[in-house]
């Protein structure tokens, strides 16, 4: 089984010698003193095509189309030699016409988020695993709604069997709200854990006001205090997942539409041209 | 003090076989040939003759044209006719005929690509017009445990098959009973026949007790299978019948550990690993005289050598694989002592082939190929790990060697696991699943992770599949592929496999139609229950849809007994 680092340098060096390959010939192409802009624009149609067939491939999981994880590669690694292609399509100024702006954006941010999801990718199932229980996404908020049940019912308990309002008082100031939702998704994206020390250094001072009974129900709640934050952080991390592609695929779409457009354009000005 | 909850301890006998059986019953039965030499003395009174027979077997009443065994079933029980005749089909029954709607050959192209429109919206739909009945010369009758399927005509059928008759006193399926084997042929009533069921464990003690009656079914395993088997090892395939008959007679056929682990297991599952290892009986101890090559015949074994207090596994064995092997050449080549330099624990069910070390010294070492030999040059204790992080022999992290050998994962030929580091849960494959199965996926993408590894609730394709055990009408077997799978048209919904699955990997469903209503029995109007599982695609082309859709390469499906696979799956990062 090939490594991963192995398959890399494999992948990266065929896609190096792609972009040197194509480099090449739209250079030969120039000394015949021919419009290279076609045959770039042309290269770019194709690896959109191919791009945008990984979604094709992904509906149709019964057919021996080749494996998902070879067509990602595919799709990693042609979006790379893509832009090759794209910047020699369309060079490093900025474009002119509204119609060429809007490609070029669209292009970029094909380009971002892509390179953006890549990453993720690869860094959240690490995090993910190395942050406590993995738990399924759709079962999140139910497990978050469990255990805002048990600490309301800590909570009042501590009222009604303990005779004392200091635990109600802060469940209902600091406790409610942090079980209400999900909490500090952009702290746990930026990988830090300071709101929820916080709460724990709360609850911990709560200790020298209360009885052996009161200090245990605090620290019941503060088992599940733990457990929300680590549902806050799979919610941040697996929604980061789930949701970039609600970025990069409608920007797919919107590409794939304008480029049309260009390309009845080009060809409708085509003659005009010297 | 809290007061401990005091119940009467568990008994051996606590769920009789045949929970009917009578005085005159078990008279009966102990006037059978194969019983009536047994003499009583030689059992203890804690399990005398009699209490074994009328708890460990039962009088079962066919029909003429009822099946009995099926081919391909797995077996754990043998039968002794008490009067009528059963006729045994000595030239395969295909699998229509008994019933199930199988499909022999993957989708065609335009079948595959016509799920993409055909697929139900609703889940779990059926279409009952493929269900049998009243189709073809093909019944069921009973209910549950008792559930037989029968044949309409059983004239035209035994018209089209060769077949053995069998007539009263004759006992059949004493095979797969002793070596936890598929059933070899199907056996039909041909006419009002009674037999006498008699349930493994029952088996294993008269079989351990009575001389006579161990050679009479021994005797029949040699005669029948154990040559075969030895066969089929690749350290015996290359020497000449006449030997290998002269090493079946004087191998000695062992069980180890419970017939029915998985009932055990499923209780210290996750538990205290100490736990876990008091139910691993051992079955060769380190540094004890080795007196025989151990070959395994079915089930599987924990390799491990002593460390500190405890136990620390070294790797695992399974079907054909042999232990003591190594000992013996270095005690040929260099004189070394002829003790175990590790132990043998078996895991479940295990049946093992004890061929004595003279004649592998005498025939096997002289002639096996040498790809086929442990490298005995190398110095025994510089073997030993070096750190006990890693499990050398298998290239494994040692923590997760334990972890599969605990969980009983190492019984899985087709094990999904997930890279934990790499999954990103996307959830692609649990789509491509459900588009592969009309809209139902067949597995949980859940399940317990070890250093990075998830065990997915997925059925595993075991090699001992214990899900087989028991199934009254053979709708879940082994197909071709190998894949187990449930043939839905036959499955009555008893849910006996779902409860015999150790790791939860069955599924009880209740079926619908294609508007949505559930389907329901003519007479309760209950709905109607079948068992789904993961059937590893085995009718779609190109394999496991799970596996060809993750996107990140997380997703494995693995036969655990591949060690070097495994390790290079694991070590790939």
């Amino acid at each position: 089984m090939t490594t991963f680092v192995a398959r890399r340098l494999r992948n990266g060096s065929a896609a190096l010698l792609a972009v040197l390959a194509i480099g090449a010939g739209v250079y030969l192409y120039h000394l015949a003193l021919r419009d290279t802009s076609f045959l770039t624009g042309w290269l770019l149609v194709a690896a959109f095509v191919t791009l945008a067939a990984y979604n094709a491939r992904k509906k149709l999981p019964f057919i021996p189309l080749a494996r998902s994880a070879s067509w990602l590669q595919l799709h990693a690694w042609l979006g790379l030699v893509t832009v090759a292609v794209f910047l020699m399509h369309a060079g490093l100024t900025w474009p002119t016409g509204v119609l060429d702006t809007l490609l070029w954006l669209l292009f970029v941010g094909l380009l971002a988020s892509g390179i953006f999801g890549l990453l993720i990718s690869r860094l959240a199932p690490r995090a993910l695993t190395g942050h406590g229980e993995r738990i399924l996404f759709e079962r999140i908020p139910g497990f978050r709604a469990e255990l805002a049940r048990e600490v309301e019912e800590l909570a009042t308990a501590s009222v009604r069997e303990l005779g004392s309002g200091t635990i109600a008082s802060y469940y209902s100031r600091r406790l409610r709200p942090f079980f209400a939702r999900p909490r500090h998704l952009l702290r746990h994206l930026a990988g830090s854990a300071a709101p929820v020390r916080r709460l724990q250094r709360e609850l911990r001072a709560l200790h020298r006001y209360l009885s052996d009974d009161g200090r245990a129900t605090v620290d019941e709640i503060e088992d599940r205090v733990v457990a929300k934050d680590n549902l806050d952080f799979q919610y941040a991390w697996q929604g980061l997942l789930k949701g970039w592609l609600f970025t990069h695929i409608p920007l797919t779409y919107a590409a794939g539409i304008v480029t049309v457009v260009h390309i009845v354009f080009v060809y409708a000005f085509a003659s005009s041209s010297p | 003090m809290v007061e401990s909850t005091a119940i009467a301890r568990p008994q051996r006998w606590d769920r009789p076989f045949g929970p009917d059986m009578t005085d005159v019953d078990v008279e009966e039965v102990l006037e059978q040939p194969l019983f009536r030499d047994i003499d009583p003395g030689q059992f203890p009174d804690s399990l005398p003759l009699r209490e074994i027979i009328r708890n460990d077997t039962r009088v079962r009443h066919f029909a003429p044209g009822d099946v009995i065994v099926r081919e391909g079933d797995y077996g754990n029980s043998m039968f002794v006719i008490i009067r009528g005749r059963v006729r045994v089909v000595t030239d395969g029954v295909d699998d229509a005929e008994l019933g199930r709607r199988v499909r022999k050959r993957p989708r065609t192209l335009f079948q595959a690509l016509k799920q993409l429109w055909a697929n139900d919206d609703q889940p779990e739909v059926r279409d009952i017009s493929t269900y049998f009945h009243g189709t073809r010369n093909l019944d069921l009758r009973g209910e549950a445990d008792d559930a037989r399927m029968y044949l309409e005509d059983v004239e035209a059928f035994l018209r089209q098959h060769e077949t053995v008759p069998l007539d009263d006193g004759a006992p059949f399926g004493e095979i797969a009973a002793l070596a936890r084997s598929p059933r070899t042929a199907t056996a039909v009533a041909e006419t009002a026949t009674d037999v006498v069921e008699l349930r493994w464990q029952g088996l294993r003690d008269i079989r351990r007790r009575d001389a006579g009656f161990r050679e009479h079914i021994d005797g029949l395993y040699r005669e029948r299978s154990l040559a075969q088997h030895l066969r089929e090892a690749p350290l015996f395939a290359h020497l000449d019948d006449g030997v290998i008959e002269e090493i079946a007679r004087h191998t000695s056929f062992e069980t180890h550990g419970a017939f029915e682990w998985f009932r055990d297991f499923k209780k210290v599952k996750g538990d205290d690993p100490s736990a876990v290892l008091r139910q691993e009986p051992v079955v060769a101890g380190q540094d004890h005289y080795l007196d025989g090559l151990i070959m395994i015949r079915s089930g599987f074994a924990r390799i491990s050598e002593r460390l500190d207090q405890g136990e620390r596994t070294t790797g695992y064995a399974a079907q054909n694989d042999v232990f003591g092997l190594e000992e013996i050449v270095r005690h040929v080549r260099h004189g070394e002592p002829l003790t175990f330099r590790r132990s043998l624990r078996a895991i479940g069910s295990l049946d093992i082939l004890r061929v004595p070390t003279t004649l592998v010294e005498r025939h096997v070492l002289p002639n096996v190929p040498a790809a086929l030999l442990p490298d005995s040059d190398a110095d025994a204790d510089a073997e030993a790990p070096a750190w006990l992080e890693q499990c050398t022999d298998l290239g494994l992290p040692q923590s997760l060697v334990d972890f599969f050998v605990d969980e009983r994962t190492i019984n899985g030929r087709a094990t999904m696991l997930i890279d934990t580091d790499r999954c990103t849960a996307c959830d692609d494959c649990v789509r491509a699943c459900a588009a592969a199965h009309n809209n139902n996926p067949r597995f949980k993408r859940h399940g317990a992770i070890h250093d990075g590894v998830q065990v997915t609730n997925a059925c595993m394709h075991c090699a001992d599949p214990v899900c087989l055990i028991g199934c009254p009408t053979g709708a879940i077997h082994r197909h071709e592929s190998g894949a187990v799978i449930i043939d839905d048209a036959t499955c009555i919904g008893c849910a006996t496999c779902a409860n015999a699955c150790p790791y939860d990997n069955i599924s009880m469903v209740e079926i619908r139609d294609s508007a949505g209503e559930f389907i329901v029995d003519q007479q309760t109007q209950q709905p109607i229950v079948k068992a789904t599982k993961c059937d590893l695609c085995y009718e779609q082309l190109g394999g496991p849809a799970c596996e060809r859709a993750c996107p990140h390469d997380a997703l494995v499906r693995i036969d655990m007994h591949d060690h070097r696979a495994l390790a290079a799956w694991v070590n790939r990062k």
